[in-house]
């Protein structure tokens, strides 16, 4: 228990001194609202936009809600497809020359710049938001679990030769469990990706959606709601995490890496 | 040939004839890792094989594994050709090679389902052999929870578990600690002597050979060829005093000697 208190109390007292750093700076010069709001002023927005109808369109959690949607269903999509390829041109030599141009091509490219592309395919709709967040997904999920695939210790493969094992065997029982805890860390990234993705599409065109609702604040000059958005998006990206982390935890129990982050 | 006793032999298990094993490198000239040869396993027989680094000696047992093909001679196994692994054979390597995803228990039963045998009937003796290997408390465990030592011993009970005729083992001891290392020597004798399987054990060890074996191979330096070859007579269960009789000193001595020999030419 005092140990808990010991490693919280810093990260309060860090807190409270950038609030008050922000506050000072805010007084002290004289800032317009519309350049930077007080840290009260983010508080009062939060507390409207959180406390109001949720339906409403001016609810955070209304246009929350959207973003997560496409967040979730493209880390799902393109986790699945990152994974599928991978897997596939870790056990194929024809498939790996195959796809390896297209991954190498795409890696290079800043993936954001084909959300126009989404736009023209998918419209304003969710799945132009889900394309993006898939997109995004996809590579590093990719390109850890085929390190994980082709990285398994030669003994543990030879093991299983010398027991007559065919080749499902040998993806299953070492190649398969022994990626997990890279396939895990792809995730991690692939779920920050998911939402920058869904974000950065919502920017460029969408009905509904946390960049819809600030996009709008920001034509408006209301600089705090702004902020207040971004508070959301950052807690909601630490939740996101924190589950992925979560089951990371759980279905790698033996990876002594997660036991040792697991104090944090 | 030295030391040649009466002890009957029983039936042969594996008789390898004229084994050689030629590696074709990317450029340059392939390397010839076994050189002819000529070998048999006696059924239930324990046979150590010591040599100086990179003498073939692993390549020898992974030939006998069925998971490197001799480029010339053969391998029979009771009178049949050996194309490829065996269910019939158990490995232990120098590195335990558990799996850290599977309990102790699991591991141990990992050949049986990788063979496709049926589980329940290996249940009981995956129990008997965690026990004969004293990590019977230790079933539900993961191998991270476990020392050196225990790991090794679970990778003993795993090459056994499936009941085969065959238990290779590619120094298995040469990463643990001397006291750790003489423990499980005398374990394995007497696991050995409680299940009776052909053993073909490869050492760096002069004493740990004479202790464990009922026959001692030389090999020479690359290519790997048979120089010599040791019957080791004394009655068994051996333990740890019988290092410092003569007799046991002489078969050790001669055995330096050859490898010293071979070091020199």
């Amino acid at each position: 228990m005092r140990n808990r208190i010991a490693s919280v109390a810093p990260l309060i007292a860090s807190v409270i001194v950038g609030l008050l750093a922000w506050q000072l700076i805010v007084t002290l010069f004289h800032l317009p609202s519309y350049v930077l709001p007080s840290p009260a002023s983010v508080w009062v927005a939060l507390v409207a936009g959180l406390t109001g109808d949720p339906f409403a369109r001016g609810s955070y959690w209304y246009q929350l809600w959207y973003t997560v949607e496409a967040t979730v269903l493209g880390f799902v999509i393109g986790s699945t497809i990152g994974f599928i390829l991978a897997a596939a041109m870790a056990e194929s030599r024809l498939a790996e020359r195959f796809l390896m141009p297209y991954v190498a091509g795409l890696q290079s490219l800043p993936k954001v710049a084909i959300a126009p592309l989404f736009v023209i395919w998918f419209g304003f709709q969710l799945w132009s938001q889900v394309a993006m967040a898939a997109t995004l997904t996809l590579f590093p999920v990719l390109m850890s679990t085929l390190q994980g695939l082709t990285t398994t210790p030669h003994e543990r493969l030879e093991l299983l030769t010398t027991l007559k094992s065919s080749r499902w065997q040998q993806f299953r029982y070492a190649k398969l469990p022994g990626a997990l805890p890279l396939i895990f860390a792809g995730l991690n990234l692939g779920i920050v990706y998911a939402l920058l993705g869904a974000i950065v599409s919502e920017f460029l065109g969408a009905q509904r959606g946390m960049g819809v609702i600030m996009t709008q604040l920001q034509s408006v000059s209301d600089t705090a709601g702004v902020f207040a958005g971004l508070v959301v998006l950052a807690v909601t990206g630490y939740v996101m995490i924190a589950i992925v982390r979560f089951a990371h935890r759980r279905i790698v129990f033996w990876d002594r890496d997660t036991r040792l982050t697991s104090v944090e | 040939m030295a030391g040649s006793t009466d002890v009957a032999r029983s039936a042969e298990l594996l008789r390898a004839t004229g084994l050689s094993k030629e590696y074709v490198t990317q450029k340059g000239p392939s390397i010839l890792a076994v050189d002819d040869v000529t070998l048999t396993l006696g059924d239930g027989e324990f046979v150590s094989v010591v040599g100086p680094s990179g003498c073939g000696k692993t390549t020898l047992l992974k030939m006998f594994s069925g998971v490197v093909t001799p480029s010339r001679g053969e391998i029979m196994h009771r009178g049949t050709r050996v194309r490829g692994p065996r269910a019939g054979t158990g490995v232990v390597f120098q590195s335990p090679v558990l799996f850290p995803w599977l309990s102790v228990f699991d591991n141990v039963m990992l050949p049986v389902k990788i063979l496709r045998l049926a589980r329940g009937a290996y249940e009981a003796r995956a129990r008997e052999l965690l026990t004969l290997v004293g990590l019977a408390r230790f079933a539900e465990k993961y191998p991270h929870e476990l020392s050196g030592g225990m790991q090794q011993r679970v990778a003993i009970a795993r090459g056994l578990i499936h009941n085969p005729d065959l238990l290779l083992m590619d120094e298995p001891f040469a990463a643990l600690d001397a006291l750790s290392r003489e423990r499980l020597n005398l374990e394995l004798q007497r696991i050995w002597l409680d299940q009776r399987k052909t053993v073909f054990f490869i050492t760096h060890s002069i004493p740990e050979a004479v202790l464990l074996s009922d026959r001692v191979i030389v090999m020479s330096r690359r290519p790997g060829r048979l120089i010599a070859e040791f019957d080791v007579p004394f009655a068994r269960p051996r333990d740890l005093d019988v290092m410092s009789t003569i007799p046991f000193g002489k078969i050790s001595a001669q055995l330096r000697h050859l490898l010293q020999q071979d070091d020199d030419a």
